[in-house]
């Protein structure tokens, strides 16, 4: 086998008349160092019957196609499709989607395999040689570049004048600062309270009295009815919000809270664990409400302390909340400390009281920042 | 005036002649036209990214012209009955009406989404085939460099894009990447509010990955997917090693007219795979999932597949979190930290540098245009399935509820067996692959020094039993065969099917080996035709 | 149908210790005249007989003692249904549960005040009787069948129900029909998708637990379980989830469940897993092969 493609191609005179067009491609595949070496026609003989079978393997090919497309447009306009409404079991419906796509599979598949039909079974097979021509460029061209680029530096001159040089430079940095800055000024936002908005979004919910004129907040259904402790029976639990505008929609997204009605047993441990917990501990150790529990209820919040995904799935016999996206689980009756998964830290207990009216409120905010860790959090 | 008559005929010619004129193309084109593919199955594999994206380029365009990204809450009145009367965001409510009250709206929407599965889906297996294959050798780490970035892009464009219907699922993988950049030393907390425009979930987040998604990362993409394929163009494509196949050629068929139509069928094949699924498999329910609240979630809640792997990471990280004080002022450095932003970076630059690394090992300053087979590198091939299995454990993880749930395992064991695996099923895969490598090797060479197994057996006049070898090379006097050098190829392992150009099995399923070609009739002209035969 | 055989162990009268006065002599009868069809002899029936009797004098005597007299004095005579419900229970339940469903440490709880929601939940759902120990009880085929399962159930219910009280069924079995059901999604999401998945296909818990599949689940059955928190999952009581809430909740989950879904095969509503296997499975395995037969010589 040749080791100089091209070379094997005989050379054509292109200024000789009556050349056939084969002859004109091999003029062209001699420049480009190419050399077929292997040229068959799959069917020598033309007009065979197996030539002929896979002729009309591929126009049946191409007529599916066709056919599978007009059935598109045919099911696109005419399917029962109604921009109106959708219910549950709509019926014809729910076949509109998977015929348009059958249809319109048939009909690329058609248009795909028949002409791959067309290519593979009808076309010459060819083993064609072509040579690479890589590397390096010749040391010539290297020389000429790289002598060019010297000239050019030299007609510049920039090394001759340092002033320019360094005005330039200086020049040249402040453009580019200023083409930062632009961006990262319009986008950065400082995270913490300042002056302009004293908000501070990673230590602070809806509970905080000042979005309540100072009143403590009620704790609230995604409806905003408040709640009593008789809603929610033993071994239950609520997801529940702040009672201030606002405070079930996204605005306040760290401030959803989980409800827990505790079994009488599992209250008293949970409210033997609380003394080492100075924050939610009972101050007054014969008054069960003292701390940051109201009799068998506990409030955590519902954002998980890992990624800050709701923290909803609750066990009632187990009293473990599993956080569904990284499985970290949290004992409740432990002051909700993570007991598996890569969760680190407990989930905030929501100080709750209950009002002269009867419904539950936040004693405060958490104190403590919710839902994920980041870098300037205080160790506490 | 003779009025100058149209020739249809001559119009071709006439038109080439003007373009010809002015852009002087006959002989970049006859390059064109002419330059030589090698094919092989594997080669296509990243045909398969590139047809994707195109189709992600169509049926996008389409979703923007009845997509707004707005986050202002609207009470829902559209089509889908079920969630009327209900709060959620524009953008979730222009996407319900794009699934149902779009006539054709849902198919298209689901054949975007199944195409940027595909995308990724493809870009991986290329790019396991570009690295077994050492397809990533000097001329070629820029290529392997830019396709790495792609990946990246992917990721990110493919983020982007599922954050946007601002469904539940959509929502809450948004508030888990809130976490991922809040987790971040010292700036983590200044990144998530400069981007969210203040607190989580905030109202311009989605206007912000709606014009990433639609102008930024797919501007960067297309430009980079055209370096990618313009670099293959320019540099040649790599080839696997056989006879006649050598460092300085490409041996193939020319780009037009046989590599071209093969390429527009599998085109029109991808787009086929793409609508079957996009119209028979449902994907991302976003109607079920419904509005995002932030207290709501669900069990068994995971990015999409490619995201996964990520997710896995988080689940098997132990608690650890670092804190500590200075100053005065107490500082953590999250456990998310760890599996979400140092592992993706490591997943990057160890990639990266690897083409650079091996050359060094190697001292191995050349340039290679044929391709390793796997077994032939057997470090490079263990290495790559420590890493492939590496990210099998962690893709795993990242539905290891979904596979509790429905298999019946203890969810707290998955997670178990998962830390464990990630430690130890790596290093295993190392050894088994290295073992497997060199076995395949020694076979070959085996081949090679006593020919292919025969299945005869034949029993000597002492008793013995052997099975007669057909050698590959010529015989001596002795009937001892040349010896062959092992030079990579493929060995043939049957009788009658010697080397790579020898005729090859028929049909995939059923092998039907073809007698020789009857010689061709004598009356027909044969050597205009086929003279080229060498 | 007596396949549990709570009468061999009963005769020790262990389990009789709560038995107050009135029911004493009847269930006394009852034992007497089973135990010895069972055993066969006659006088292992007497010594039986005896013993129990001493045993009941004994350990009735002591109850009363001890008892709260509220309990045994306001025990009113149970209704016909609950005397079925009793004789089923004393013959599959007592062994786990108890005489008098108060429960055997370590075997079972006390059914005291659980209600007959709870009771025909488990038994229709086949959780009960449960088969094993285990992380959790599983749903399997019932004990019983058809129209005896349904009356069974009532009849188990009836009897816990008149023994503690607790929160019952309303009647009719459609509940669905009445339902909002965009009310009842809202509710669903925010209460039940945390576990159940946004699909009601389940989802797994810690240790081995899960929330089960509500794909079998009937409106009864959802409504009981919303009504009672079965083994690990929380109550939902009338005060959270009002009667039609619960009502709006099953309405959604049914039109769900039977609706189909609009864009093809649903690959069993779990979510991006299954989606990312079928890209492998379905998109990149059909290409591979098509690359397989385009470069594949022909």
């Amino acid at each position: 086998m040749s080791h100089e493609p091209g070379h094997g191609t005989p050379a054509v005179d292109l200024s000789a008349d009556n050349l056939t067009n084969r002859q004109i491609l091999e003029a062209g595949l001699r420049r480009d160092d190419i050399e077929i070496v292997h040229y068959e026609s799959p069917f020598p003989v033309p007009g065979t019957k197996a030539e002929r079978r896979i002729e009309r393997l591929v126009a049946f090919l191409f007529f599916l196609a066709g056919a599978g497309a007009i059935a598109f447009v045919a099911v696109y306009i005419w399917g029962p499709f109604n921009p109106d409404e959708y219910t549950f079991g709509s019926g014809g419906e729910d076949w509109y989607t998977p015929a348009l796509g059958f249809c319109l599979a048939l009909a690329l598949f058609g248009i795909g395999m028949g002409v791959l039909v067309y290519g593979r079974k009808l076309l010459p097979h060819e083993i064609a040689i072509q040579d690479r021509h890589d590397g390096a460029s010749s040391d010539d061209d290297r020389k000429i570049a790289a002598g060019t680029l010297g000239f050019i530096g030299e007609e510049l001159g920039i090394q001759r004048r340092p002033l320019i040089k360094a005005t330039l430079g200086l020049g040249g940095l402040g453009l580019g600062l200023a083409a930062a800055a632009v961006p990262i000024g319009m986008m950065i936002k400082d995270p913490h309270p300042t002056a302009e908005h004293p908000e501070d979004p990673y230590f602070e919910t809806g509970f905080n009295p000042r979005f309540n004129d100072g009143k403590p907040v009620r704790l609230v259904r995604e409806d905003y009815t408040p709640i009593r402790p008789e809603d929610v029976s033993i071994g239950g639990q609520m997801t529940a919000f702040p009672g201030i505008p606002g405070g079930t929609t996204n605005e306040f997204a760290d401030s959803p809270i989980l409800l827990i009605h505790l079994r009488d047993n599992d209250a008293q441990t949970l409210r033997s664990n609380l003394k080492n917990y100075s924050k939610n501990a009972l101050t007054n150790p014969s008054d069960p409400n003292s701390g940051s529990m109201w009799n068998n209820f506990v409030v955590y919040s519902k954002i998980c302390t890992h990624a800050g995904c709701p923290a909803s799935l609750y066990e009632q016999q187990t009293n473990r909340l599993l956080c569904p996206c990284h499985q970290s689980q949290f004992l409740i009756t432990d002051n909700a400390r993570p007991i598996f998964g890569p969760a680190t830290r407990r989930l905030p207990m929501l100080p709750i009281d209950v009002d002269g009216e009867g419904y539950f409120v936040a004693k405060g905010d958490f104190g403590v920042a919710i839902g994920p860790a980041f870098w300037e959090r205080p160790t506490q | 005036m003779k009025r100058r008559k149209f020739d249809v005929k001559a119009l071709p010619a006439a038109t080439a002649n003007a373009v010809d004129e002015r852009f002087k193309a006959a002989g970049p084109i006859r390059g064109l036209l002419n330059k030589v593919f090698p094919d092989h199955w594997s080669f296509l594999l990243g045909e398969i990214a590139l047809f994707s994206f195109i189709i992600l380029l169509l049926t996008g365009t389409f979703l923007t012209l009845f997509f707004d990204p707005s986050m202002t809450e609207v009470i829902y009145n559209g089509a889908y009955a079920p969630l009327r009367g209900q709060a959620m965001s524009h953008a979730y409510a222009t996407s319900l009406d794009i699934s149902f009250a779009v006539r054709g709206g849902l198919i298209v929407r689901q054949m975007h989404h199944w195409a940027a599965l595909l995308f990724l889906a493809a870009i991986v297996v290329h790019m396991f085939r570009i690295f077994f294959t050492g397809a990533f050798r000097k001329p070629r780490e820029l290529n392997w460099i830019i396709g790495l970035l792609l990946f990246w892009l992917g990721f990110l464009e493919g983020f982007a894009g599922y954050s946007l219907p601002d469904d539940a699922l959509s929502g809450t993988g948004l508030r888990i990447a809130t976490g991922i950049m809040l987790s971040i030393p010292i700036i983590g907390t200044w990144v998530t509010t400069s981007l969210f425009g203040g607190e989580f979930p905030g109202h311009v987040i989605l206007d912000r990955l709606y014009i990433a998604h639609v102008l930024l990362v797919p501007g960067i993409l297309l430009a980079l997917i055209t370096v990618h394929v313009g670099l293959v163009f320019v540099q040649k494509h790599t080839q696997w090693p056989g006879p006649g196949r050598t460092n300085s050629n490409v041996v193939g068929e020319r780009m037009f007219p046989r590599y071209a139509i093969k390429q527009g069928g599998f085109f029109m094949l991808v787009f086929a795979v793409v609508a079957f699924l996009g119209g028979l498999f449902q994907i991302n329910p976003i109607w079920l999932f419904g509005p995002y609240r932030a207290a709501v979630v669900s069990a068994g809640s995971q990015p999409d597949w490619y995201v996964m792997f990520l997710d896995g990471s988080t689940r098997l990280m132990p608690a650890w979190e670092l804190r500590f004080s200075l100053f005065g002022h107490g500082y953590t450095l999250p456990a998310i930290f760890w599996p979400t932003v140092v592992l993706p970076g490591i997943l990057t630059v160890l990639p990266l540098i690897y083409p650079f690394i091996e050359a060094r090992k190697n001292r191995d300053t050349s340039r290679h245009n044929l391709l390793n087979r796997p077994r032939d590198v057997p470090q490079r091939t263990a290495l790559g399935m420590m890493a492939v299995s590496f990210y099998v454990v962690l893709l795993v993880s990242g539905g290891n509820d979904i596979i509790a749930d429905k298999f019946h395992i203890s969810l707290n064991a998955m997670t178990w067996a998962g830390r464990i695996a990630i430690l130890v099923v790596p290093p295993l895969a190392y050894y088994i692959t290295h073992r497997i490598a060199l076995g395949l090797q020694q076979h070959d060479r085996e081949v090679l020094a006593h020919g292919v197994e025969t299945g005869i057996i034949k029993r000597l006049p002492n008793g013995a039993f052997v099975e007669i070898h057909q050698p590959l090379a010529p015989v001596d006097e002795h009937g001892h065969p040349a010896h062959l050098d092992y030079v990579g190829w493929t060995v043939p392992r049957k009788m009658n099917r010697l080397g790579a150009l020898g005729p090859a099995i028929r049909g995939f399923f059923r092998p039907i080996e073809r007698p020789a070609p009857p010689p061709p009739p004598p009356a027909l002209p044969a050597k205009e035709r086929d003279k080229i035969d060498a | 149908m007596s396949r549990r055989p709570s009468a061999d162990v009963d005769p020790e009268g262990m389990t009789m210790t709560t038995e107050s006065g009135g029911k004493t002599a009847a269930r006394l009868r009852r034992l007497v005249s089973v135990a010895p069809r069972k055993r066969g002899k006659a006088t292992r029936r007497l010594s039986a007989a005896l013993r129990m009797l001493a045993a009941l004098v004994f350990a009735g005597g002591l109850y009363m003692a001890v008892a709260p007299a509220s309990s045994a004095a306001d025990n009113p005579p149970l209704s016909r249904q609950a005397e079925d419900g009793k004789a089923l229970f004393d013959q599959n339940c007592i062994s786990c549960h108890g005489s008098n469903a108060q429960g055997v440490d370590g075997r079972g709880p006390s059914l005291i005040g659980v209600g007959s929601a709870s009771v025909e939940f488990q038994v229709t759902t086949g959780r009960m009787p449960a088969a094993r120990q285990e992380a959790q009880v599983p749903r399997k085929r019932p004990f019983w069948g058809g129209e005896e399962l349904d009356n069974n159930a009532k009849a188990l219910g009836q009897y816990i129900q008149e023994l503690g009280g607790g929160p019952q069924l309303p009647a009719g079995t459609d509940f669905a029909s009445q339902g909002d059901i965009a009310r009842g999604g809202e509710l669903f999401r925010i209460n039940c998708a945390s576990c159940h998945a946004f699909s009601a296909g389940g989802g797994a818990l810690s240790s081995g637990k899960y929330a089960p599949s509500l794909k079998e689940a009937t409106d009864r059955e959802m409504y009981a379980a919303m009504l009672t928190g079965p083994q690990n999952m929380p109550v939902f009581g009338d005060n959270q989830l009002t009667p039609q809430q619960k009502t709006d909740i099953i309405a959604y989950v049914q039109g769900m469940k039977s609706d189909q879904d609009p864009g093809g095969w649903g690959l069993g509503r779990f979510g991006p897993v299954t989606e990312g296997l079928a890209i492998f499975l379905v998109g990149i395995v059909a290409l591979v092969f098509a690359t397989l037969w385009i470069a594949g010589k022909s």
